[in-house]
């Protein structure tokens, strides 16, 4: 069940897949943006590098999950999935999967070419790429709890911002200071395994959640 | 229903909040004395802490409620849970003002970003999600039911939010100022911050009784309406 | 009764700006419950003396606001 739900949903998403490819293009342009607005010298920026790729993540994250559930919500899928006698808890692991590979990780490859435009060096960029592979499947995780939240709700992205960025918060801080310690010098050991405690921890307990919230959402 | 009897519960906390208030005004303005460090800036205090108490606290007590009520389908539990988010919130935004005034005149800048006050501000944005959540939604079963999945959500994640702003901020402490933390606690000091507390916790009780009362009115009328125009 | 110094040696602004803005918040809150409550008091009047008269859902019950 798991693996047809991962493959109908990435059938789906290759159909669209336009879609995918404005995510990656918002994150891009949202990184560069921050040096045009603070200025183009080379050392403020190497410093502010990982927050500011780390926030475009976030905020890229955060656009494409509306796409998650609405689709199928709207052509009925959702409620068929919701009456299959398989765990429910099943259904969501693997549209996040799903999600996960077509809207996160092509940030996680097109990161580190943003790096280069704040002068990182190779083995930052490598934590770079290693921190948002740990990070984004905790970004699709409990994006999914809030995007099944707000299913069907006039709030619309906003309020699924709202709801969600605190809870990105830890994944953030870790992420972000595991490559800023790699700048600096230090270990970035240390972050990515909180990092990789706060995934672990995402993944047992948000599908559950996100089931839940499903449920609530339809009935 | 309960109804009646959080009218009549209401001045039993109403009456105590006020006296309390002047009591705890009292002991912070003219039995503390002036701290060493601070001066008088530090007086501040006595509403900043005990307002960044109940901020948490209420927020905890409406996820259990919230809990509770979607648990139990006990409907009086999710509306308590709906009567508190505004009045956590409020307190919340009174220790993120006050904690800025504060940092004026005791640090130089009226925002620092170190642990606690960054914390207070996420516990802010948590409060918001979740009344922006139940303001969204129509159905008020759907409602409550979503807002106690977000508040529980919320709640284990505190834990969690606060354990790595604190990470955050001791990894960054070389490039701000070394802050100096709250003053010494003189006995009278803390005599004050405890009764101010106590008339928050009294004063919590009644407003938010009297929001219950709000919600349950609310309620009543939609459903009689539903009713009438479904007859 | 000892008066305290009142400028709170030049951190009066700090000081009162605090507890001004904490009162004007709670005053903020409990009146608008009171007119929340007068709302409804209204509204259940109307109801009251026009029972067959099917209304538009005017607010949500899940207003946590105010």
């Amino acid at each position: 069940m798991l693996r047809w739900i991962v493959w109908r949903d990435l059938t789906l998403a290759w159909r669209r897949r336009a879609d995918i490819l404005s995510t990656v293009f918002f994150f891009i342009i949202v990184v560069s943006l921050f040096p045009l607005g603070i200025g183009p010298e080379t050392q403020l920026l190497r410093s502010i590098a990982p927050g500011i790729i780390w926030v475009a993540a976030l905020l890229a994250s955060m656009l494409s999950l509306n796409r998650l559930f609405a689709n199928d919500h709207q052509d009925g899928t959702l409620e068929q999935l919701l009456l299959t006698p398989q765990p429910l808890f099943l259904v969501v692991l693997g549209k996040v999967l799903a999600h996960w590979i077509v809207s996160e990780v092509p940030l996680v490859l097109v990161a580190p070419l943003v790096g280069l435009q704040f002068d990182l060096e190779t083995e930052t960029l490598r934590i770079l790429l290693i921190s948002l592979l740990v990070g984004t499947p905790v970004l699709s995780l409990i994006g999914s709890v809030g995007a099944a939240l707000t299913l069907g709700l006039r709030g619309g992205g906003v309020l699924i911002s709202l709801l969600v960025l605190p809870l990105y918060i830890p994944a953030l801080i870790f992420g972000s200071g595991a490559v800023e310690a790699s700048i600096m010098g230090t270990a970035p050991a240390p972050h990515l395994s909180l990092l990789g405690a706060f995934a672990i921890v995402s993944l047992i307990f948000s599908p559950w959640a996100t089931a839940a919230a499903l449920r609530i959402s339809v009935e | 229903m309960f109804y009646p009897v959080a009218g009549k519960m209401i001045p039993w906390f109403a009456i105590p909040a006020a006296i309390l208030f002047a009591a705890g005004m009292y002991v912070g303005f003219f039995i503390a004395p002036t701290d060493f460090q601070q001066g008088d800036a530090y007086r501040i205090i006595f509403i900043h802490v005990p307002a960044a108490w109940m901020g948490m606290f209420l927020y905890v007590l409406m996820a259990i409620y919230a809990g509770v009520g979607w648990a139990f389908n006990a409907r009086l539990a999710s509306m308590m849970a709906s009567a508190l988010a505004v009045t956590g919130a409020m307190f919340t935004l009174v220790s993120l003002v006050t904690g800025a005034l504060w940092g004026k005149p005791t640090w130089g800048t009226y925002w620092v970003w170190d642990a606690r006050m960054t914390s207070t501000l996420i516990l802010m944005f948590l409060y918001i999600g979740f009344i922006s959540l139940q303001a969204s939604i129509d159905d008020t079963r759907r409602a409550d039911r979503a807002g106690a999945i977000l508040a529980l959500v919320g709640v284990i994640n505190v834990p969690i939010i606060y354990f790595s702003v604190q990470w955050w901020n001791t990894l960054h402490q070389g490039a701000t100022i070394r802050l100096i933390g709250k003053p010494t606690i003189a006995a009278p000091m803390l005599t004050a911050m405890l009764i101010m507390l106590a008339a928050c916790w009294f004063y919590s009780v009644a407003v938010v009784l009297i929001r219950l009362r709000c919600i349950i009115l609310e309620r009543e009328q939609n459903a009689a309406r539903f009713a009438e125009v479904n007859a | 009764m000892d008066w305290p110094d009142l400028s709170m040696g030049k951190y009066g602004f700090y000081v009162w700006g605090s507890y001004l803005f904490s009162l004007l918040l709670f005053v903020w809150e409990i009146l608008s419950l009171k007119q929340r409550k007068r709302a409804l008091k209204q509204q259940q009047q109307q109801q009251r003396s026009s029972p067959v008269s099917p209304k538009v859902f005017t607010g949500s019950a899940n207003e946590t606001t105010s």
